[in-house]
Parts: C-alpha cells; sequence; structure tokens
C-alpha cells in the first residue's frame, strides 16, 4: 500500500521547498526538514498562491535555462520552438505577454513585444525563482493576467575566496561553461559568474513533413523518401557574464549592485517544410543586452524600506541574406532595435503589531525604443527606414494592508494603479483571504479575487507596418481559490500540497492578424474565459540510512475558452479553446540520492494543442500530446583541496520523434557530462 | 502478474507513451473524369508550415481538403501564395518554404519541384522549356526551365535593392511580360521575354497589387495606397486601366477610391469584358466603363473578403472568407445573378484560386 502512495504521488503535485543554499543539490543532498506551521508564515504571503523553484532545480545543470526549469517543475505552458530557441511562457492559458516577468524587482519584459524570452535566462544565473498565479500577481506588479514570474539573485554567503567551474561536453558539439567567483566577509559580498554556452545544433531527425525525389534522366520521379535532415540553420553562441556585489552594514542597512551582460548569437533554424539550400541562406538573430540593478534596504524594528534604481540597455539585430550566386549575401531583411529602459523604485514596509502589515510600492519604468525594421527607396529615390521612434513611461504603484486578527484568519487588500504614456488604469483592486481549517496538517484555505489591465506593447501600437494606435488595454477579473496542506516529520518525511480552482475573464484581448495589405495589425478581438484547476505536492522521504527520495508534481488543467462574438457568419472558434494552449500539463521529478551519488528523472507532459481556433484538427495541423522524459545521475567526489563533481544527463530519454510546433524539428536523444571543479580556499 | 510488475507497466506505458510526429498515409486520387473544377491555395500561419491545397468540383458541390498532403504524405509547407496550371500539370508556389510543386491536376502527385528560390510569389511560362517565377524580398525575376526543375537565370530589375524588391503577377502580350512590382513599389515592369531584360516601366500609384488583361488587350491594376506613417507614402488607392496596344505602355484611365480604402485582388471573367475587386464589398465593372458602380456587386456582410475568382465558363463569382486567419476559412459561391450556390469550408487563410 505504501508503495502504491508512492506511485500515485508521482502524478500529484509539488511543492518545493525554498532553500537558501547555492550549492547544487547533489552536493547538498536532499533535506527532509521541519514542516512550516501556519503561524509562521509571512504576513505578505497571506492568500497568494506562489510556487518557489528551490536550488535542486535552478541548479540541476548549467546547460538549463529558465526555460527548461519551468517546463519541468511547474505546470505552466512552456512553447518551446526548438533547441536553443525563442521560449515562452504562458500561465492558465493566457498568451506570453500576459506573463510580467521581473529581475531583483525590475520588469525584464520585452516592451516592444510585451513577452519574455526564458531561453536568453539561465538558471545559473538565479537563485531565487518563485510564480506568482493569477491574482497574486497583483502584490508585485500589474499587467499580469495570467500571472508573474519573479527572478532574483542573491548574495553568495562566501567566507574568504570562492572558485566554481563546471564544464559541460554534450552532443551535437555542445559545450557549455560555468565559472564563479566569490569574495565574502562579515560586510561584503562579491559575486562574478559567467556562462557561455555554444552548438552548431546540427542534430538529426527524420523530417516527416518533407519527402526529397530521386529523378530519372527524364526528370520523372522514380522514388520518394523522408529524408533524415540535420537540424540547418541553428547554431548558437551565448555569453552571460553577472557580476554583484553587496555590502551589508550589519546595522540593518545593505546596498547592492547587480549588473548582468548578455551576448547572444542565434541562428533561427529553418522549418521542417523549407525546401531552400542552407548555405544559401543566412538568418540569425543577435542580442546584446546590459540589464542592472542597485539597491538599497534599510530595515528596522517593524518598518523597513527599500530603493532601487535600474538600467536596461538591449540592441537587437535579424538580418535574413541570402547568397546571390557569386559569394556576396544581400540582405533580404535587415532590422535593428534599441531599447533603453530607466528603472527606479521605492517601497516600503510597516508592522504596528504582529496583527497589522502595511506596504506601500511605487515603480517608474521609462523605455525609450528605436525599431528599423526595413531598408527601402522612397519614391523620390532617397533611402528610408521603416521603423518609429517612441518614448514611455509606465508607472505602476500599490498599497496594501494585511491584516491577521486571530492566529488561524489572514486577510489581505491591495490597491493598484498603473500609468502607462498618458493613461491611467481605473483602481486595480485586490483582496486575499487565507484561514486555517486544521491545524493537523496544517490545512489551510485561501481564496482572492483580483481586477487587472494590460497595456498595449509599443509594437502593438506603432510597429510600421501594423501598429494599431486605437489598440484598448486589455482587462480582465481574476478569482481563485484552493486549500493546502503540510505534514511530515523531521528527518522521516515530509509531505506539502495544494489544490487551487482559478477562473479569469479577459477582455479586449488583443491578437494579431493578417490583413489583406500582405501585413499583420494588432485588433481586440477576444474575450476570454480561463477556468481551471492547478496541484501541487512534495514529498521528501529518508527511505533508509543514506537513502533519500524527492518526488515533486505539478498538474494543471486549463480551459482557455474564446467567448467572444463570432467574427464572420462562418466563424467556428467561440466556445473553443484557443490555438496553441494545452488543456493538460504536468510534471513530476524524483530525486534519489545515495551517499554521494544522486539519480534525478523529470518528466512533463502537454496535452493536444490545436492549431486552429475552431479546434479542427486537420492533418497537416496537428500536435498531439507531449511527453518528455529526461535523467541524470552524478557523483560528488570531497578532496581535501578540491570538491569534484561529475554528471551525466540524458535528454529525450526515449528518443522520440516529435514536435512541440509546428514545422519546427526537436532533437532526439542526447547526452552532455558536466565535470564541475570547486577549490576549497583557507577562510578565516 | 504481482501489484509491483502492473505499477511498473502502467508507469511505463504513462512515461513512455507520447505523441508521435506522424507520417501521412498517401490516398490515390483521380478526377479526370470531372469537367471544370478549382483549387484553392490556402496559405496556413506564416512561419507554421500548415498551408494547404484545396479542390471543389463545382458540378458536385463537393470540396476535398489537404488534397497535397493526402496525395503525397508530405506538406506543403509554409505559405502557398499561387497555382497555374500548364498541359495537365499544376505548378503551386510556396512563398516562404522556397518551392514551386509541380503536381499532376487529376491526382494530385507530386511530378517534380523547383527549389532554393528566394520567396518565390507567382510563376508564369513562357514556354515549355522557360518559365519567370517572381519573387519579394529579391530583386530578380528567376528564370527556370520547368522541364528540368532548374534556375536558369535572372532578370535584374532597375532601380530596386533587394531588401525592398517585390516583384509579383505577371501577363504576357506578344513576346513583352507586364509585371507589377508591389510592396514599397509603384511601377509595372515590360520585360522583353526574348532578351530577358527589363525593357520599359510605368509609374502607377503605391503598391499596385495585381495585374490583369482583359479582352481589349488593356491591362489593369489596383494599388492599395500604402499604409499610415509608411515612409513610403500613403494615398488615396487607385484602379488603373493601361493602355499597351501598339507599343504603347500608359495610363489610360485611372479610378479613384477614398483614401483609406483596401481594394485588392482584381480578377475577370471568363470572356474578359467585366472586372471583380475586392473593397470591403465585392465589385464588378464592365472594362470599357468609364467610372466606377454605384453600388457593389456584393454588399458586404461581416464577412473578411480575402480572395476572389470568377468562373470562367459560368461566371460565379466565389470569394473567400478568412474568418480569424486560425482556423478553416470559408469560400462562397455567387451566381453572376448574386444568388448564394454553395459555400465551403477550405484550409486556413484561402487567398489564392486556379481554374483546372
Amino acid at each position: 500500500m505504501k508503495r502504491l502512495l508512492l506511485i500515485l504521488l508521482l502524478f500529484a503535485p509539488l511543492v518545493t521547498i525554498a532553500q537558501d543554499d547555492t550549492r547544487n543539490w547533489a552536493t547538498r543532498g536532499i533535506r527532509v526538514g521541519e514542516v512550516a506551521v501556519y503561524g509562521n508564515r509571512p504576513m505578505k504571503d497571506i492568500g497568494i498562491q506562489e510556487t518557489k523553484f528551490d536550488t535542486i532545480a535552478l541548479k540541476e545543470n548549467i546547460a538549463l535555462s529558465m526555460a527548461d526549469v519551468l517546463t519541468f517543475n511547474s505546470a505552466i505552458f512552456v512553447k518551446n520552438y526548438g533547441r536553443a530557441t525563442l521560449s515562452t511562457v504562458a500561465f492558465r492559458g493566457t498568451s506570453p505577454s500576459h506573463t510580467q516577468v521581473s529581475w531583483n524587482g525590475m520588469k525584464i519584459n520585452n516592451p516592444m513585444l510585451g513577452m519574455t524570452d526564458f531561453s536568453m535566462i539561465p538558471s545559473y544565473f538565479i537563485d531565487d525563482a518563485s510564480l506568482l498565479h493569477g491574482t497574486s500577481s497583483v502584490n508585485e506588479t500589474g499587467g499580469g493576467l495570467g500571472g508573474a514570474v519573479k527572478l532574483s539573485t542573491k548574495p553568495a554567503q562566501a567566507n574568504g575566496f570562492g572558485l566554481q567551474y563546471i564544464q559541460g561536453i554534450g552532443s551535437f558539439k555542445t559545450f557549455d561553461e560555468f565559472l564563479r567567483l566569490t569574495y565574502g566577509n562579515d560586510h561584503w559580498q562579491v559575486s562574478t559568474r559567467a556562462v557561455y554556452s555554444s552548438s552548431p545544433n546540427d542534430f538529426k531527425y527524420r523530417n516527416h513533413d518533407k519527402k526529397m525525389n530521386i529523378y530519372d534522366e527524364e526528370m520523372n520521379i522514380i522514388d520518394q523518401y523522408y529524408p533524415i535532415e540535420r537540424n540547418r540553420s541553428g547554431a548558437y553562441k551565448d555569453l552571460h557574464i553577472l557580476q554583484e556585489i553587496y555590502y551589508n552594514t550589519g546595522k540593518g542597512d545593505r546596498i547592492g549592485l547587480n549588473a548582468w551582460y548578455i551576448n547572444s548569437n542565434r541562428e533561427l533554424a529553418m522549418l521542417t517544410v523549407d525546401h531552400g539550400d542552407e548555405t544559401d541562406f543566412d538568418n540569425r538573430q543577435r542580442e546584446q543586452t546590459f540589464r542592472s540593478v542597485v539597491s538599497w534596504d534599510h530595515l528596522r524594528d517593524g518598518w523597513k524600506m527599500g530603493a532601487k534604481a535600474g538600467y536596461i540597455y538591449t540592441w537587437m539585430a535579424y538580418d535574413y541574406k541570402r547568397d546571390l550566386g557569386n559569394g556576396v549575401m544581400a540582405h533580404m531583411t535587415r532590422s535593428r532595435s534599441r531599447i533603453n529602459t530607466f528603472y527606479g523604485q521605492v517601497d516600503g514596509e510597516y508592522s504596528i503589531n504582529d496583527k497589522w502589515l502595511f506596504t506601500a510600492n511605487i515603480s517608474l519604468h521609462q523605455h525609450i525604443v528605436e525599431s528599423e525594421d526595413k531598408n527601402i527607396i522612397r519614391q523620390d529615390g532617397n533611402k528610408a527606414i521603416v521603423g518609429y521612434k517612441k518614448g514611455r513611461p509606465e508607472l505602476s504603484t500599490s498599497l496594501s494592508a494585511k491584516w491577521r486578527p486571530i492566529d488561524r484568519l489572514g486577510l489581505s487588500v491591495v490597491i493598484r494603479e498603473e500609468m502607462f504614456g498618458k493613461e491611467w488604469t481605473p483602481i486595480i483592486p485586490a483582496f486575499f483571504i487565507d484561514g486555517v481549517i486544521s491545524k493537523r496538517g496544517n490545512i489551510v484555505a485561501k481564496a482572492s479575487v483580483s481586477r487587472n489591465y494590460r497595456f498595449p506593447t509599443l509594437n502593438d501600437l506603432y510597429f510600421l507596418p501594423g501598429g494599431n494606435p486605437d489598440l484598448r488595454k486589455e482587462s480582465g477579473w481574476t478569482y481563485d481559490t484552493g486549500l493546502s496542506f503540510a505534514v511530515g516529520r523531521e528527518n522521516i518525511y515530509s509531505l506539502s500540497g495544494s489544490a487551487n480552482w482559478f477562473e479569469s475573464f479577459i477582455k479586449d484581448w488583443i491578437i494579431w492578424l493578417p490583413t489583406t495589405k500582405g501585413f499583420f495589425s494588432p485588433e481586440n478581438i477576444k474575450d476570454v474565459h480561463a477556468y481551471g484547476v492547478e496541484l501541487k505536492a512534495d514529498l521528501n522521504l529518508q527511505l533508509a540510512k543514506e537513502w533519500r527520495l524527492g518526488l515533486n508534481g505539478t498538474f494543471s488543467w486549463t480551459p482557455s475558452i474564446n467567448e467572444g462574438e463570432p467574427r464572420t457568419p462562418a466563424d467556428k472558434s467561440v466556445g473553443k479553446q484557443l490555438p496553441y494552449v494545452p488543456e493538460l500539463s504536468s510534471t513530476v521529478t524524483g530525486r534519489l540520492t545515495w551517499r554521494k551519488w544522486s539519480f534525478l528523472y523529470k518528466w512533463c507532459y502537454y496535452s493536444e494543442r490545436y492549431t486552429m481556433s475552431s479546434n479542427d484538427i486537420s492533418l497537416t495541423g496537428k500536435l498531439p500530446s507531449y511527453f518528455m522524459s529526461n535523467i541524470s545521475l552524478e557523483r560528488v567526489f570531497n578532496m581535501k583541496w578540491v570538491d569534484l563533481s561529475l554528471k551525466g544527463t540524458v535528454n529525450n530519454l526515449f528518443n522520440e520523434e516529435y514536435l512541440s510546433v509546428l514545422s519546427r524539428p526537436m532533437p532526439g536523444i542526447n547526452f552532455e557530462v558536466f565535470i564541475g571543479i570547486t577549490p576549497k580556499f583557507k577562510t578565516k | 502478474m504481482n501489484r509491483i510488475s502492473r505499477i511498473t507497466l502502467i508507469l511505463a506505458l504513462i512515461l513512455t507513451s507520447c505523441m508521435k510526429w506522424e507520417y501521412g498515409l498517401e490516398e490515390e486520387f483521380d478526377i479526370s473524369a470531372s469537367g471544370e473544377g478549382l483549387f484553392i491555395c490556402n496559405e496556413g500561419n506564416f512561419q507554421y508550415g500548415n498551408a494547404t491545397l484545396s479542390y471543389y468540383d463545382p458540378e458536385t458541390k463537393t470540396v476535398q481538403n489537404e488534397v497535397f498532403y493526402r496525395a503525397n504524405a508530405m506538406k506543403l509547407g509554409d505559405v502557398c501564395q499561387s497555382m497555374i496550371i500548364r498541359d495537365g500539370i499544376g505548378w503551386v508556389v510556396v512563398n516562404n518554404s522556397h518551392v514551386v510543386f509541380a503536381i499532376d491536376i487529376n491526382t494530385f502527385k507530386e511530378v517534380g519541384r523547383i527549389t532554393n528560390l528566394t520567396s518565390p510569389r507567382y510563376i508564369h511560362f513562357i514556354s515549355d522549356e522557360k518559365a519567370y517565377i517572381t519573387q519579394i524580398w529579391d530583386n530578380r525575376i528567376f528564370i527556370v526551365n520547368p522541364k528540368r526543375y532548374e534556375i536558369t537565370g535572372y532578370i535584374d530589375i532597375p532601380n530596386m535593392t533587394m531588401e525592398s524588391g517585390s516583384t509579383e503577377q505577371m501577363v504576357q502580350y506578344g513576346k513583352y511580360v507586364y509585371v507589377n512590382c508591389w510592396s514599397y513599389q509603384n511601377r509595372i515592369l515590360k520585360i522583353d521575354s526574348e532578351t530577358d531584360q527589363v525593357v520599359d516601366e510605368l509609374v502607377v500609384g503605391i503598391q499596385p497589387t495585381s495585374l490583369v488583361m482583359d479582352c481589349n488587350n488593356k491591362l489593369w491594376t489596383v494599388t492599395d495606397g500604402g499604409y499610415e506613417g509608411s515612409p513610403y507614402g500613403h494615398e488615396a488607392p487607385s484602379l488603373y486601366r493601361i493602355n499597351i496596344d501598339d507599343d504603347k505602355f500608359e495610363i489610360e484611365k485611372q479610378f479613384k477610391f477614398d483614401f483609406g480604402d483596401w481594394p485588392s485582388e482584381v480578377q475577370l471573367n471568363g470572356t474578359k469584358d467585366k472586372i471583380y475587386w475586392l473593397n470591403d464589398d465585392v465589385w464588378e465593372m464592365d472594362v470599357t466603363a468609364d467610372r466606377v458602380p454605384v453600388r457593389p456587386f456584393l454588399p458586404y456582410d461581416n464577412t473578411l473578403y480575402y480572395g476572389l475568382t470568377v468562373c470562367p465558363r459560368t461566371g460565379d463569382v466565389y470569394i473567400a472568407d478568412a474568418i480569424d486567419y486560425v482556423q478553416q476559412g470559408m469560400v462562397y459561391r455567387y451566381s453572376k445573378d448574386r444568388e448564394l450556390i454553395d459555400s465551403f469550408y477550405v484550409g486556413i487563410i484561402p487567398g489564392a484560386f486556379c481554374w483546372k
């Protein structure tokens, strides 16, 4: 029976336990700690639905991006266009631009596109990551109609000098390198991290979408076959450098500097249905981004305040060239964009007693965007650039009051207001409540409701051609309710889980559609009703002396239904699931450790995604359900002068031929080995 | 089987049974017995590779969708732009797949393909062994040998850069081929098909979208006028009748539309004495008319008209509704007396037609 219970838990969802330790989990092992007791829950968390990722998930291996972490550790949908290619995430059946993403408090959604490419965020650069589902995002920011992703870094807690170097070598000539240098004492914490990843990424796959012809001399087809092709034009080289400096006065003040530089050069892989010769085309995206935040935190008894200032510079280039037949590569498309974002934020918390907490926050992001999409020759013969230059301030301010009248009950009200450009949102209210139903089992019930708005992106408004300055902001109501529990015995087991129901109504959903003029243009066309269930569970077991097992699981059922008016009399999309949004998704992660060995099994599942708004399934538009399994095995060696780790991973364990998005090839089984070296320096 | 084995089996099934990227199954078609037939090019969504080809039999009012995939067990590709038929072979231009497929029009089976094109839009035959393929994002028209499926040369377009290159539909009169240049362009080109050189050009309005030749050997084109904010300009679109007789190449008549109108898809009936176009409504006009009719042929009916064709035999008018561009579009068939005869779902974004 115990075994059966264990198996069932594989399919139940998981909650991860936040860990401060920045070493990887194999080095540190799985903790079977005490169960969090309701009364110890922070006031700030009253009623919120949050999924936290621990270092086990974030520091699994250096080749992972946050897209990979979210794919295998949460039930939010990660739309992956290929290996080392654009990956966007969407909560609860919403679109990627409905997910607000912050890094150390600063919003990093691209102001032109609204979304964030999670394949460009190495998970080794993130020390703290959490998802705020639905209404809970209003605590942090506006515009998260689906939710918010909070990413941040933390001081290394080093004592003296530290160094960590990891080298990964994998299939398709993939090389991943990670270096971290740290220095710390009672006041200073300094850390430098660098990740460099490169690969020709030319994995082999059998192309089911295309056949090759064999002709006779008269050019009659005498045979056809599905070719085994390589992923064409998919190479990448990504460099990330992160510098952090913290100074702690030891008297309640901390000053921090975080600076993150990205230099990415990625080819855009050819579609499975492309009959061009890869040597004749160069399709490439380059990006250089610099993000920096300076922060000051001031803590005193009963109150604290903080201030942040930041700056983001992004340069993006897209070049699509072809060989003219003489070796000269001529531009078919040459687009450039430059984004400057200035950021400032002040926040404060004041606690009258242990029953009341008040918070206030104001943040400003000033974007200045320059987009150059095409070079043309005007009618008068002069050159011109199709593009736009625009600036927009985005102000967001919030006040909240949190009240815990009795130990078992918590109430929270948040009032937020935002201004984008010159336009203000109406007051955005959010209300949260939670209460302990049973202290035995720490069973807590939660409920929340919020209004929310999302403004059109700068491309939505101004992109040439097609930008629509008459767009209205999207608006929505979201309701959440759920139960959570946590039980366990220290050093024997811990089990926690939650089940939530949510409901969202989004009006004026913005979608880009083709026009009869040959370009796309956005419109407010859809009203969407998204609802469903999110389940999470986490189990940690001390199986025997030196044997530990950790199991995590998530499950989501997220119908996302178009409830707008029929667009034309023939429209069959009303009442149907939105295209490319899976109704079901699930993840399971199992970790087993024995002495210095550790084994990890990761599994994820997405149900069939419709490719048509009418939910018709055609032969050419089929994306059946998607299962994926990855494993890794690690051994740690602790020596006098150095800690060594050796890890092997296998991705796509069952060598499945599959597609995540139509016409985007995915790799079959592939391998990578990692060697980690952490010298032991003398500490004070 | 003990409990552990059963659980292991269930687990193994769940963990390993996964989505399969399916192979197609080849179906046998033979529509040689049917008389006229209509091919519908469904563009599909850009970058998703879900373009399809539909076939409609007007006699039996039946439609077959995805015929290319079903006959060949492979995908047509990304953005099916246009199709023409010559000697029983259909030439299907698939823009973002850089390919033109040749298919048997009765079995829909592929008989060959021309590959590695830049961004093909339309194909026009000069002879059995020579055809032109126009391109967008290229300042050349490709010359191909359709018998060998080979690119044999290029026509360089003067005063056009690669990046804003755009050549579109082609019409032949004698040895001259006329081509409208659309994206960030304003010209009709005249090409000598013997020398493969551009010999003349005519400036019309901003962005001429289509080109046909009527029974009086007059060319017709319609401009879309550009768009608001375009550095190339934005103006009221126009319909143009162009005189090409007697070595002339001049605008004979300009029919101006209102600023902000979006006319497109100029088409002819079978006798080529009436032209049709879309401008929210569907419009019809005699080719000798001096002004645009006051009332449309078919008024706007909450339908997003995206494609248009006229049956060369019966004069029936077919209009494609792309709906929301991410579901199967609908084609409406009207008689020349404006009676709705039939309607049928095809593929995603039906944009072009080709009569068998």
